[in-house]
Parts: C-alpha cells; structure tokens; sequence
C-alpha cells in the first residue's frame, strides 16, 4: 500500500471526457473517512458523471480514484469495497411493478439489511405496494432504507433530499448527523446550498467538470455573504454604502444587495431609515459563483445556468434562512 | 448466488404464465380445428402453396395429426414467433434496465457486470422452461380430445428439442441488449435478425449452391416436422445451438464488462 495519506474516496486526475464536453475535468480532492463531504454545483456540472465514475459505472478517460481503498478501474477491487457501500442515485430505479417489501428483499439478499427494520422505523414508504404508486417522496425513503440497511462505512448520496417534504427533508439531515457522528462517511452531492450548509464538513464546488472549491462550509459562507432586501417607507435615492456591502441595486424603494460584513454594523446602519421590510437570505448557490470563482464573461453563463437552478435553491432554504422583521 | 436470476425470472413470471396459456389456448383452437381439417383434399392444398412455402414450414403431411402439429403449432408459433418473442424479451433485458436506471442501483450492489449479464440470461432462460413443461401437456391433451393419437416421445422430443433453439434466439437477443443502448432498438433488431436468419435458411435449403448459407441460422438445426413425422431426432444440432448459445453468452459477458454503463 502507498504511504501516502488514504481518505475514504481519493480522487486524482479524474477525467471523463465524452468528446464534445468534459463530464469530470481532472477533480483532484479527498474525502475523509467519518466526514459528511458536500458536493456542490449546478445540474449539469458533472456531480452525477463524478459519482458514476467513483462506482465504476463509468470509465475514466484520465486519472482515476480510490473508493474505501479500490481502484475504480479494477472491477474486482471495487466489488469488495462495495460491500461496505451505499448508493442513492438521483434517478431511483426501482422496478415499478414490484412492492417495496420485495425490492427490499431483493437488495437485502445480496448486500444483507441488518439495520434494515430500525430504518423502516424513520422513513416509512408504504411497504406493501407497489412502487409505480408511490410518491416521489416514499420511492425517495425506500431508497434511503436500501442505501442504509447493510450498515455500510461510505454513503455516496445523489440529491438525496429530493422528493422529500421539509419535515422529512429535515429528518434526514438529522439521521445524517447521527450518521457520521457513528463514523459513516458521507458523499453528499446537491445543488441546494442550504441543505449542504446545514449538513456538512467540507464542500467541494463543481462547476463545468471543474472543481472550482474546496473549503469549510463555514469560509465558504462567509466570502458568499448574505443577500439582503430591503423595502423602505420612502424611496431612497442614496443609500449610503457601508462595509461590505457589494451589487447594490435600488428600484425605487426596493434596495438589494449582497453584505460580506457584520450583523450589527449592518442593523445599526439601517436604523437610520424608515424600514418596512427586511429579508437576510442565504446567498444563491449561482452568486457565490459570480463573485467568487468566475470572471466577467463565465458570470453571464453562470447566471443563465442558474435560472433553472434558482427556484430550488431558495425554496428549501426560505423557511429556516429568512429573517423578517419590522423596523 | 443467483439472486438477480431469481429476482429477474419473478418480474418475468406474470409474462410466462399469460404467454404459456396463451400459448396452450391457441395450441388447442388449432387442434379443435384439425378433425373439419382432415376431412379435405388436404393434397389439393399442399398444392395451392407454392414449392417455397411448402419447403419454409415443411407442409408435407397436413393430412396426418404429427404433420398438423408440426407446420400449424411447431414450425409457425413455435420456431419463428416464440423464437422472434425470445429474442425481442432478450433484447429488451439488459438495454431497458440501463436506459431506466435501474442498472446503476444494480451495480452499486457487490456484484459484477458478468455477473448480472449470466444471471439476467438465466432468468430469461425460465421462461423458455416453463413453456415447454406446460405446452406440451396441452398439446397432448388437445390430440387425445379430438380421438387422435401422437408418439408422445415424439412431442417430448419436439419439445427437449426446442430449448436449445430458444435459448439460441435468447442470445442471439442478449448480445444486441449489451451492444446497443436502446432497448427499443435493441429488440428491433432482434427481431430483424432472427426473422432474417428464419428466412435464409429457408430459402436456401432448397439450393444446392447456396444451402451452406442457411447453417449459419439457428432454424436449421432445429426441425419439428422431421421429430414429430418422422421421429428423426437431431442431436448434433441441438448441440451445435447449446455451443453456439454458450458463445454468445459469453460475447455478451464480455463486452457488457468494459466500457460505460448507459453513455
């Protein structure tokens, strides 16, 4: 063995190149064992691409990665290793016509499902039918209990909250916790940011095949900032501009802007006008972009890429992330 | 072991079951039929059809119950559609399972991409089993109503030997479910493949010339009218169509191991 360090998954020099586009452009980072990694980017950045390379489903055109010590091009290496693995895809093939007793039956007699009733105990899909009837949400929790039930040391997670209510979207993240905290490593790969802050360790940005970050969730949200609108009594022609305090834009009494520097600094500054509204909210996945890892000509595209992303990206994080108060 | 076979075979069994009664059903309207049938100048209708045709379903002895069978049940519903059925089931398997996702939850499994193509072959083969363990009851059944008799060594026969043929059509569908990525052009293509290669064989076994080109079709080793009338078993053939089976699988194996899943 190498004596170099080994992280759960070890990615180097990953290349997938599909001839018109690169799906994963040369991602070098590691995943250490026991940590929640976030992977992050727009649909269509190449997370699914990077997560069906680490499977072995697809094959490296350069470089490749170690997935709990296996190769991904050795077929026999990483048969073993996905003994103590965990898959939840973003696309759940389940087979429609059979209930999710008999998938779970199924996956079960291969991978074992030791922790397979405990489970059933926190996400309930209605075992006994079948999955052509199931909602979004239960195929997405019958995913969950297979991806779970063999007590495996490494989840690879594809969207995992997708299809799931808030209240379950938020069990989830908490079973998650639990999760690492009992030592499983977790690959989580999202496009929603506030769900990859409130969950994980570290985070790693993809954005056209490239990795563009690898940091803290913490240092990543604070160089994003946060977004902040404003609705004032009055218009307001000037509003004065104080420390971090960046894209300011004023529609008539609207103001927005994005605000890097501190809560009180900004409270105090706005005490000195007529307030009717305010909302702090959790930057957008695309303005961390923009700001942060593109030059003038990518924001544009960045910008039209997310349009699609936008909606979701707020939705989940409405809730929890915005303040309102009346001044 | 065997768990995706298992599992396979019982996704496929609501499909056998309907297939094998279908197939049993239609199999005794036919012999219903045969009594009204052999009344008729039965050589005046082997006349009527032309020298090909009467060579492609071997129409020689309509008049006699094996003969019936053997052009009406055996050369018809069983070589060229169950064969065709087979083949299109065989294409759709693997390709559809990686076009819907499915194959990636599979291989995410500790299990390998052999694995799955062998087992998936396995289960195809069920169906295959199952219609030759209840058909031929039907079959049997149906003769004896209408106060005929058969060898039933030779409808046994007819049958034992049908399973390599199908299970020959079977690969023949698996290789083109690895190779091409959508299953509704994969199971085109088998049935393109399969009824051409029917075709061959039976335009060419007439020519002396040109007869060596038909050795290439499963069709030719496999011929119900020479069991059922004249209780002539071929053995060498149905061991050419398990060897050739074995090859395909095999191709199948290998070209499913390497490369991407569903790009």
């Amino acid at each position: 063995m190498e004596t170099a360090h080994m992280g759960t998954i070890d990615v180097d020099g990953l290349t997938k190149d599909y001839g018109e586009v690169l799906g994963a452009d040369d991602l070098t980072f590691t995943v250490e064992e026991g940590e929640i990694f976030g992977f992050l980017g727009p649909n269509g950045a190449g997370k699914t691409t990077t997560i069906r390379l680490l499977l072995g489903l697809l094959e490296p055109t350069d470089g490749t990665a170690r997935v709990l010590g296996a190769d991904v091009r050795d077929e026999s290496e990483l048969i073993e290793a996905k003994r103590r693995l965990g898959y939840l895809p973003a696309d759940l093939g389940f087979d429609e016509k059979a209930t999710g007793e008999r998938v779970l039956e199924y996956f079960g007699s291969v991978q074992g499902d030791g922790r397979r009733e405990e489970l059933l105990e926190l996400f309930t899909p209605p075992l006994e039918r079948e999955i052509r009837e199931y909602s979004s949400g239960n195929k997405q929790m019958l995913g969950l209990v297979q991806t779970f039930m063999h007590d495996p040391d490494l989840v690879i997670m594809d969207e995992p909250t997708s299809g799931l209510d808030p209240l379950k979207q938020e069990r989830l993240l908490e079973f998650l916790r639990a999760e690492r905290d009992r030592g499983t490593t977790i690959f989580f790969s999202s496009h929603v940011l506030s769900e990859v802050r409130r969950v994980c360790d570290r985070v790693g940005i993809l954005r056209e095949g490239r990795l563009v970050a690898l940091e803290d969730v913490e240092s990543l949200l604070d160089r994003g900032g946060k977004q902040v609108r404003l609705r004032l009594a009055e218009p307001e022609k000037e509003f004065g501009p104080i420390d971090g305090v960046a894209e300011l834009e004023t529609t008539g009494r609207s103001i927005t802007f994005t605000y890097t520097g501190e809560y009180n600094a900004l409270l105090s500054h706005l005490a000195s006008y007529d307030v009717v509204d305010v909302e702090i909210d959790e930057p957008a996945l695309e303005t961390i972009f923009m700001h942060y890892y593109g030059d003038a000509n990518e924001e544009v595209e960045a910008r039209a890429d997310a349009e699609t992303v936008d909606d979701e990206t707020r939705e989940p994080s409405a809730e929890p992330t915005t303040e309102e108060t009346d001044a | 072991m065997l768990e995706i076979a298992r599992y396979e075979a019982e996704r496929r069994l609501r499909g056998t079951v309907a297939l094998a009664v279908g197939i049993g059903v239609l199999s005794l309207a036919f012999i219903g039929f045969f009594p009204s049938f052999a009344d008729a100048d039965i050589d005046e209708l082997v006349e009527a059809y032309p020298p090909a045709m009467q060579e492609a379903f071997g129409i020689q002895t309509l008049g006699t119950i094996e003969g019936f069978l053997a052009v009406e049940i055996y050369q018809f519903m069983w070589l060229l559609l169950l064969g065709l059925y087979v083949a299109y089931a065989a294409a759709n398997s693997v390709a559809e399972d990686v076009e819907r996702d499915r194959m990636d939850l599979v291989l995410s499994l500790p299990v390998s991409r052999g694995r799955v193509v062998l087992e998936t072959f396995a289960a195809l083969a069920v169906p295959v089993l199952v219609l030759n363990a209840i058909v031929p009851v039907a079959v049997y059944g149906g003769v004896v109503a209408v106060g005929e008799s058969i060898s039933v060594q030779d409808l046994a026969m007819v049958h034992l030997l049908s399973i390599p043929y199908l299970l020959a059509c079977t690969a023949i569908g698996l290789v083109l479910s690895v190779t091409v990525s959508r299953a509704t052009v994969a199971n085109r293509l088998a049935i393109a493949v399969v009824f051409v290669l029917f075709l061959i064989e039976s335009i060419t076994v007439g020519t002396d010339d040109y007869g060596w080109i038909g050795n290439g079709s499963p069709t030719h080793y496999y011929d119900p009218t020479e069991i059922l009338v004249e209780s002539t078993y071929d053995l060498t053939g149905a061991a050419i169509l398990l060897i050739a089976t074995a090859v395909l699988v095999l191709i199948a194996r290998a070209l499913f191991s390497r490369g991407d899943i569903g790009a």
